[in-house]
């Protein structure tokens, strides 16, 4: 039973059924988010109180075991303080939102997307493998993304949201990274054997990588300078929001990760100059400029940034004594910020705007509020007899302590007094300018206290403030000693919560911050002033929109370098590569490119044959803008190829080939007919010579891979098929033999391709006209006149006699030269004739003018064929034959593989015809005089 | 009785298409049922087949009876049962989303629906070089006519790239392959393998070289830099469906150099073993950082999944260059999850697209979408898969692959770059989504009213594969982690299709 | 011979590429169809030279030329011949969608 997996994993439920319920009504989503809260808080309670009494209650579920990913949740002190403030200060925010969210807003959304972040929350807090808190960690990033941009019309809210997914998001994969390292240093994903491992981490040559990397994700999440930028700009979300993320939630997360690894990577060095240095920037930083803000919620957003700095210096600091402040640092900071962010959302819900400009003297107006808001601002600055002041002094005194034994030890306590100094100054800002300060200038309404049940979120953290700060030892010390005791991993040292110490030099700084403080604000026009000056001159957001827009340069420029959508780039850079990795496998080693193999002599009907070949090819490129002329010339190339095919004992493929010359120069001519005659000279010299370069060189290498195979002896499976090609296969022809059953498969494949080439040009053209030209490249007219009587009449003779022909070659194939391909390529040839000689229209009244069923019975007969063999328990494909005598032809012989070869015949036939009839037809309705022949 | 479950998932698209064909005149709802439920069943034997193989068993399926290595075999291994589940489940929602009606714009969608599918289960599974070459033809030529459906002059001009571009391809591929018979006198995969490590010095640089120009072949179709440009183009112009359906041909380039580096060129090749391995990882880095820079550098929704695919594959390219049993699992591991995102967010793109009128989607700032909610939510859930954040699987399949580079040389690059793209896609992404979702201004304009559920379904499917993949992480890593190990063990193979030998 | 052959074959292919790099579709279409002729013939190659014995067996059972690379090229030959007509086709839709027959459709 897996309570805390349950816990997690209920505000994720809630979230759906928030959701749903607020299509019955806007409350009841706010309902359903407390009620889940509750029960997460439930179901923690029993682990809780074992977590108090100072054990760690760890709860696991296997994920990937095998890569130490397992579900692991841990509940000790840190995270049950953590826990509570989620799901405590999570209670009051649900109940405070459902009075300031107004009509327009959808309820469901908002407390859906709460919960997922309170999920998330909780998940970091309760997880024992950092992996998995990796995981929450981003899925706050996500849910605080939309959070942030729940006000989606307003582009503040989008660009803010945006900004602080790109910046906690950047940060989460640096710490996956220093997790990984982590990781692989203590040999586990598990806390429990990190956190026991310290020593090993921090002497492990790999501590600094994965210190910065972790720390990255500490200080893009808890907003420490240099990344602190974002938070002011989440401050678009709407306030409960604000003060969810920003009192207890989001930015905790990056210091709940000091905390947690604290017993892992502290003590040394980098640790408390990077996190101490760090810390006090940030405390500094955000201090100065939060005095300066007129927005409410800027301030506030700094005076965080600047608290957040403080518990990061104290963790920097190192000392156990400073971790047990932080801890307690971050328990007041949570209870009074989320108080005042509260009152100021309040505020602004009251008077519309948000600019302490205009809001002044509020104090006649909403005295209760202002109460509520005055006691939560002293703790900010640190007034005795509130919470925020036991910590700070706690804070003053290890600075002091730390101080004491560095260099320049003395500039530590300065520096932290004057950010208290300014703390003081503007959380009196924050007071005297809101509630006093003389009359509000021109707001849109006139401010009142708000409902009674929008204050009482406030009023219990104001009381929460004020027990601490009053009687420390009573409400706060057990749970904070057990905290501190789990992030030490050992029991806490002895610190006393008291108002009074006596004359410690950490009083006298607290006293010189607040009278530094008023004096401060007194003086705080001429600083304006100063500070007008100084406005955007130092302003890490303009870094960051820099960086993103450089990026965005980068980006466009590589892309568009690269990508400039020309087909000829593709094909040079295709080629070129091609050429560089041939070359890589060629050059390297010192193999001989000529082999032993003796060659056979050259005769000279072979030499010129392969001279005009040679001639033939390059006459080609010579004249390829005429088009007409290459188009001759490429057939004659492909006459001397099936020539070469003869010459060198292949008759299958001299038929083949010359037969495909035909279709093929058949369908160019008619294409062409459809295109420019001539082309136009546009590709400039150097370009010309970078290709011929380029296919210089692709030739040289096909020629030298040819070249060295040629002249070397190699021993090859074929002796196999010549064997058994009669007594197995039933064929004399072994290449036919091969294709209809060695690797019938093969020819299956292949007759589909030849199937969907027909098929998709058939979808391709499907509805497409094409315009005929009116007059050929020397600008005669075309001859639209009858065929010519005598070629039309001789073919018909012939039309017979060649079906006959390929019929023979067709059922002869099996034994002789012939076969599928070369009968359904006769077939189609002797077809086209007709076609060509008495055109579309006759030929279409004579013949089956559809060929689809043509080419799919003939795919289907070959797989029939295949399939057959199953009948008899043979794999696929599998040839059968048999003798039988014929009357006429005598004895004969049939193969199953001759089925499979017909089912190829038809095919081919199919598909050839269907790819040029189907053109045809086009020159058909493109001629202006010819009716158009029906396509089907 | 021979056992033909190694055979079936090819012949069924086959046959289904030729029935198609033949019924292609038949009333087109009874077409849509013959083939979707022919995709059901391929998914069904997919499941089939990786059963009977993730326990270690090599199913070989001799074609014609005719023994290996002179005959052309079927080997079924985890590697192809794993890359067999991933397609049918991807063709299942492509086709869901296609029957909406995309699939009767224009002729033959179905027929070359299921023919793409004989191509893709044939490359997946055939033991034989040239064989693969033939079913490489059928799965590109099958893809030429999809691409091209239902026409428009942009797709025209993408796909004629595309075929050109191919053509040019296949080219090189017979010479590669021409190039290994005349040496090793052998086409059958382990047959070569054999023959390759007992190279005699003579010949090494003639193999090297027929190995890097096969590897140049595979590399054009993974889209590796710099042959990824034909993919950006395409993907975008591409009916949705087919766009979807795509997301698997780059895997069949990144499957097929998986299978030659640790078949035929692994640790056992002797004079030519670790063939491949200089070029891996460097190009693998390259893809992915380019990837990524094109996807924050596309101005349109579409351009910029394709890029991420482009980016995927880098990716999936440097788990596998790790050449660790762990490297390679991660990368099997990612495989179906960045499959599946990658189909997601074409599908998503297509239904945002057709809501913003004449701005498809171009990435400004347009009219509010109706149903805006509903699709942003399945976006951002798309998105977190595609950008491979937490909790989805592809986090996890990055965390796989990081894990598995922490002992290698290129750690500190690989972090980086893996890093650093997710990143990007990040920025990238969140753009697009708060530009589409959250910037809008105005009403749609009056698009004919598309019904939301049935158009959200298939990616939502998708999605949910993608979930079970999380859930499921455990089982399918350990798979993944087998099928890695029976790949490095490469004499298994070999031993199952020769036999003895 | 096998130099001349080598010859050949170079020579086509790079009269293939050069002219496969042209700007317009049917001198691309040209270069394609000479790039499958070059590789039919090296695949063809790769089953060596023979003269005079075709693959088809007689009763005195004579050496003969390899008999798998024809069949491969036959294959080969097939495929090229459907690509081809696929392209072509192609090229005819591209110029009558782009308004003109470069390889980019821009004029």
């Amino acid at each position: 039973m897996n309570a805390l997996l349950l816990a997690v994993l209920t505000p994720y439920l809630g979230a759906a059924l928030a959701a749903w319920a607020s299509r019955h009504g806007r409350l009841h989503a706010a309902w359903v988010a407390a009620a889940v809260t509750l029960i997460a808080l439930a179901l923690i309670t029993p682990a809780a109180l074992a977590a108090f009494a100072g054990e760690t209650v760890i709860h696991r579920l296997p994920w990937m075991p095998a890569v130490g990913l397992t579900l692991a949740f841990r509940l000790d002190g840190l995270a049950l303080l953590f826990a509570l403030l989620i799901l405590g200060i999570g209670l009051l925010i649900i109940l405070y939102a459902r009075y300031y969210l107004s009509e327009r807003d959808g309820m469901g959304r908002f407390y859906a997307y709460l919960l997922l972040f309170m999920g998330a929350m909780l998940g970091i807090v309760l997880s024992e493998n950092v992996i998995q808190l990796l995981v929450f960690w981003e899925l706050t990033s996500l849910a605080s993304f939309l959070l942030i941009s729940y006000w989606q019309h307003r582009e503040d809210a989008r660009n803010g949201a945006r900004m602080a997914l790109t910046v906690t998001g950047a940060g989460g994969l640096a710490l996956l990274a220093g997790f990984l390292l982590l990781g692989e240093m203590a040999g586990s994903y598990e806390l429990s054997v990190i956190l026991a491992s310290g020593d090993t981490i921090r002497a492990h040559p790999g501590y600094v990588p994965v210190l910065i990397l972790i720390l990255l994700g500490v200080f893009t999440k808890s907003a420490q300078f240099p990344f602190h930028f974002w938070l002011p700009h989440a401050m678009a979300a709407p306030t409960p929001v604000s003060a969810y993320l920003h009192s207890a939630t989001m930015v905790k997360a990056g210091v709940f990760l000091l905390a947690r690894l604290f017993p892992a990577l502290s003590g040394t060095w980098e640790w408390s100059h990077l996190v101490g240095g760090v810390g006090l920037a940030t405390l500094l930083v955000g201090a100065y400029f939060a005095l300066y803000k007129h927005d409410l919620k800027g301030l506030l957003a700094y005076s965080t940034i600047s608290h957040l700095g403080l518990i990061t210096t104290l963790f920097g600091i190192g000392t156990e004594l400073a971790a047990v402040a932080g801890v307690f640092h971050i328990i007041n900071h949570a209870t009074f910020k989320a108080g005042l962010f509260m009152a100021a959302g309040i505020i602004d819900h009251e008077c519309g705007t948000r600019d302490m400009r205009r809001i002044n003297g509020l104090w006649r107006h909403m005295p209760h509020t202002a109460t509520l808001a005055m006691v939560t601002a002293a703790a900010m600055a640190g007034v005795p007899l509130v919470n925020g002041f036991l910590s700070k002094e706690m804070f003053f005194a290890e600075a002091v302590s730390m101080g004491t034994h560095m260099r320049f030890g003395w500039l530590l306590p300065l520096a932290v007094t004057v950010a208290g100094v300014f703390s003081v100054a503007y959380s009196i800002r924050f007071i005297h300018d809101v509630f006093f300060n003389g009359e509000p200038v021109g707001l849109p309404r006139t401010p009142h206290e708000p409902p009674r049940w929008m204050k009482v979120p406030v009023e219990v953290l104001v009381a929460l403030c004020l027990l601490v700060g009053i009687l420390p030892g009573l409400t706060v010390a057990p749970i904070l000693s057990v905290a501190a005791g789990a992030v030490l991993q050992a029991p806490p040292p002895a610190f006393d919560l008291a108002i009074w110490h006596g004359w410690s030099p950490a009083l006298l700084m607290s006293v010189a911050a607040l009278i530094g403080g008023v004096l401060v604000y007194a003086g705080r026009r001429p600083l304006f002033a100063l500070a007008a000056r100084w406005e955007g001159r130092v302003d890490a957001r303009a870094v960051y929109q820099r960086l993103l827009e450089a990026l965005y340069a980068l980006a466009a420029g590589v892309t568009r370098r690269l990508d400039t959508g020309s087909l000829q780039r593709l094909l040079v850079l295709f080629f070129a590569s091609a050429v560089v990795l041939g070359a890589a496998g060629l050059i390297d080693g010192d193999t001989p490119l000529t082999g032993r193999r003796p060659l056979l002599p050259v005769d000279g009907v072979s030499l010129m044959a392969a001279v005009g070949l040679v001639a033939a090819a390059i006459a080609s490129v010579w004249l390829h803008r005429r088009r007409l002329t290459a188009l001759i010339v490429i057939g004659a190339v492909g006459l001397v190829v099936s020539l070469i095919f003869v010459k060198f004992s292949a008759p299958d493929l001299a038929l083949t080939q010359l037969s495909v010359e035909v279709v093929t120069i058949v369908l160019l001519l008619l294409a062409l007919y459809f295109l420019p005659q001539t082309g136009p000279a546009e590709s400039s010299r150097l370009r010309r010579m970078r290709d011929a370069v380029l296919a210089l060189a692709a030739g040289g290498g096909a020629a030298a891979l040819a070249w060295a195979v040629l002249t070397r002896p190699y021993d090859t499976i074929a002796g196999y098929f010549l064997d058994k090609s009669l007594p197995e296969g039933g064929g004399r022809n072994v290449v036919n033999v091969i294709l209809v059953d060695f690797r019938g498969f093969d020819t299956l494949g292949e007759i589909t391709v030849l199937a969907l080439a027909a098929l998709g040009i058939y979808a391709m053209l499907e509805r497409l006209q094409l315009r005929a030209p009116e007059r050929d490249a020397e600008g005669r007219p075309w001859n639209w006149d009858r065929h010519p009587p005598i070629m039309a009449s001789l073919t018909r003779l012939l039309l017979p006699l060649a079906l006959l022909t390929s019929a023979f070659i067709l059922l002869r194939g099996h034994n002789l030269p012939g076969g599928g391909f070369i009968a359904g390529l006769v077939t189609a040839v002797a077809l086209i004739m007709q076609y060509l000689a008495n055109g579309v229209a006759w030929t279409h009244a004579r013949l089956p003018a559809n060929f689809h069923p043509i080419i799919g019975w003939g795919l289907g007969l070959a797989l029939a064929t295949g399939l057959a063999s199953w009948a008899f328990d043979h794999p696929f494909l599998t040839s059968t034959f048999g003798h039988f005598d014929w009357p006429v032809v005598g004895e004969f012989e049939l193969a199953s593989a001759m089925a499979f070869d017909l089912g190829v015949y038809l095919v081919v036939v199919g598909a050839t015809l269907l790819i040029l009839v189907y053109l045809g037809l086009m020159h058909g309705a493109s001629h202006p005089t010819q009716p158009a022949g029906e396509g089907r | 009785m021979t056992d033909h479950l190694a055979i079936a998932p090819v012949l069924l698209p086959l046959l289904a298409g030729v029935l198609l064909l033949l019924l292609r005149r038949v009333d087109i709802r009874l077409r849509r049922l013959l083939s979707l439920g022919a995709v059901v069943l391929e998914i069904g034997l997919a499941i089939a087949l990786t059963a009977a193989v993730a326990d270690g068993d090599i199913l070989i399926y001799a074609l014609g009876d005719w023994p290996a290595p002179y005959g052309i075999v079927l080997v079924a291994d985890r590697l192809s049962a794993w890359l067999l589940l991933t397609t049918a489940l991807l063709a299942l929602f492509a086709l869901l989303y296609a029957l909406r009606g995309i699939d009767a714009s224009g002729r033959h969608f179905h027929v070359l629906f299921q023919f793409q599918l004989f191509g893709l289960a044939g490359a997946f599974l055939t033991g034989d070089l040239f064989n693969l070459f033939v079913f490489f033809e059928v799965l590109l030529i099958a893809s030429y006519g999809l691409l091209l459906h239902s026409g428009g002059a942009p797709r025209t001009r993408a796909g004629l790239h595309y075929v050109v571009l191919n053509l040019a391809g296949s080219t090189l591929f017979l010479f590669a392959v021409g190039t290994l018979y005349g040496v090793l006198g052998s086409l059958n995969m382990a047959d070569l393998a054999v023959k390759v490590a007992a190279t005699p010095a003579e010949n090494v640089s003639l193999v090297r070289a027929a190995g890097l120009l096969l590897f140049g072949v595979l590399a054009l179709k993974a889209a590796l830099l710099p042959l990824h440009l034909w993919l950006p183009a395409a993907y975008a112009e591409a009916s949705a469906p087919v766009a979807a359906l795509f997301a698997i041909m780059t895997k069949v380039g990144l499957y097929s150099i998986l299978r030659v580096d640790t078949l035929i060129f692994g640790a056992g090749a002797g004079p030519v073993a670790g063939l491949l391995a200089p070029w891996l990882m460097p190009v693998a880095l390259a893809t992915l950082a380019v990837g990524a820079l094109g996807a924050v550098a596309s101005r349109g929704l579409r351009a910029q999944i394709a890029y991420l695919v482009v980016a995927s594959a880098g990716t999936l390219l440097t788990a596998f260059a790790l050449a660790s049993a762990d490297g390679i699992a991660a990368g099997l591991y990612y495989l179906p999850h960045t499959t599946f995102a990658a189909a997601a967010g074409f599908l998503i793109a297509d239904a945002i697209a057709a809501r913003r009128g004449e701005l498809a989607d171009r990435l400004d700032p347009g009219p509010t979408l109706p149903g805006n909610r509903v699709i942003g939510g399945v976006f951002f859930v798309a998105a977190v898969a595609l950008v491979g954040l937490p909790p989805l699987s592809g986090f996890l399949g990055k965390f796989l692959l990081l894990r598995a580079a922490l002992g290698h040389a290129w750690l500190a690059g690989i972090l980086a770059t893996v890093l650093v793209a997710s990143l990007l896609a990040l920025i990238a992404l969140a753009r697009s989504g708060s530009l589409i979702f959250y910037r809008s201004h105005g009403p749609a304009p009056a698009a004919p009213a598309r019904a939301l559920a049935t158009e959200l379904a298939p990616p939502l499917g998708l999605m949910l594969l993608v979930a079970a993949l999380t859930v499921a992480a455990g089982p399918a890593a350990e798979y993944a982690q087998a099928t890695a190990s029976q790949l490095l063990e490469p004499s298994r193979y070999i031993h199952a299709v020769l036999g003895g030998g | 011979m096998e130099a001349l052959l080598a010859l050949v074959i170079g020579v086509l292919t790079a009269c293939g590429v050069y002219l496969s790099l042209r700007g317009r579709t049917f001198p691309v279409v040209l270069g394609l169809t000479l790039l499958s002729y070059a590789v039919n013939l090296f695949l063809f190659a790769m089953g060596r030279l023979v003269i005079g014995h075709p693959p088809i067996v007689s009763e005195p059972a004579a050496a003969s030329a390899d008999p798998l690379p024809q069949a491969l090229v036959l294959t080969a030959i097939v495929i090229g011949f459907a690509m081809t007509a696929f392209v072509i086709m192609l090229a005819l839709k591209a110029r009558a969608e782009l308004g003109n027959d470069h390889v980019d459709g821009r004029p």
